[in-house]
């Protein structure tokens, strides 16, 4: 009997020690996987960056301040497909972009211009060209 | 955008789409659940029930592959698809032709004497029921709905 309650507090400190390590294992997955899309973020917010990135449907950055006849060039990071179409429909219309792809058009003229995905309007981006 | 405008509502990009495809899915769904009970109870109210779901299931899928193609043409200019989207685009017709042979094996069983709902019946509303799923699991992720705001 008193083997028996020995070796039962043997099993449960061992079991107890395997799902506290499982714990921690995943606590730093996930950790890991929450951080790592902020600190690409961050990287990818640098003034004068001309690089938009589509994740999570939206564009990053939302708004862009450019000097004359720069090119910008949107990547679309997400599992789904997005679009860049300038409000007016005329200026620039890419095809659908599927994930890695990408879409470039160079800004020429000063002013500012609005557009979206036209599969998703709700995400919307600006462009200041100065 | 006001709500009220029935123009400004109808022309609102391609959100007819999203919000008619609820119908088909939801009678397809219910249909499938009284076959199987009117199966089970042998009482024939529940069948003249699922029968009456998949009419308006079928008369909905039009609208609703209409609006989708629309979609198509107006957002994305009938560029050729890939990915996500021609599945979507396919499961979705499969989909809608499926309900629609469903309703028609219901129309001519009551037409008969017998008025019995042939056995592969069932087996075809479960896999219509798992194309329905797929291709509204894909439409789903395609609008974003699993993406937190």
């Amino acid at each position: 009997m008193r083997r028996s309650i020995a070796q039962q507090s043997r099993t449960a400190r061992v079991l107890g020690t395997a799902i506290l390590g499982a714990a921690a294992a995943l606590s730093l997955s996930l950790a890991s996987s929450v951080l790592r899309p902020s600190s690409v973020i961050a990287a990818q917010e640098k003034p004068g960056a001309t690089v938009v990135t589509i994740d999570n449907f939206s564009f990053a950055p939302m708004q862009l301040e450019i000097p004359a006849g720069t090119e910008v060039t949107w990547i679309n990071k997400d599992d789904v497909p997005h679009t860049v179409v300038s409000d007016d429909h005329k200026l620039f219309k890419s095809r659908a972009l599927d994930t890695d792809e990408k879409f470039s058009f160079t800004f020429k003229d000063p002013g500012t211009y609005e557009y979206f995905c036209s599969v998703h309007p709700k995400m919307v981006g600006k462009i200041v060209v100065k | 955008m006001n709500p009220f405008n029935i123009r400004e509502a109808l022309l609102a990009k391609h959100a007819q789409h999203v919000v008619l495809i609820h119908f088909p899915i939801a009678l397809c769904m219910v249909g499938v659940a009284f076959d199987f009970a009117a199966y089970w109870t042998k009482r024939s109210a529940l069948a003249t029930a699922a029968y009456y779901n998949f009419t308006v299931a079928a008369i909905f899928t039009v609208p609703v592959v209409a609006t989708g193609l629309l979609a198509w043409q107006f957002q994305l200019e009938g560029e050729k698809l890939k990915g996500i989207l021609l599945q979507h685009l396919v499961l979705g017709v499969i989909s809608s032709v499926m309900i629609c042979i469903v309703w028609y094996v219901h129309f001519r069983s009551r037409r008969a004497l017998e008025q019995r709902l042939p056995r592969y019946c069932l087996a075809m509303e479960l896999v219509v029921m798992a194309l329905v799923a797929v291709t509204a699991h894909l439409g789903g992720y395609l609008t974003g709905v699993n993406v937190s705001a």
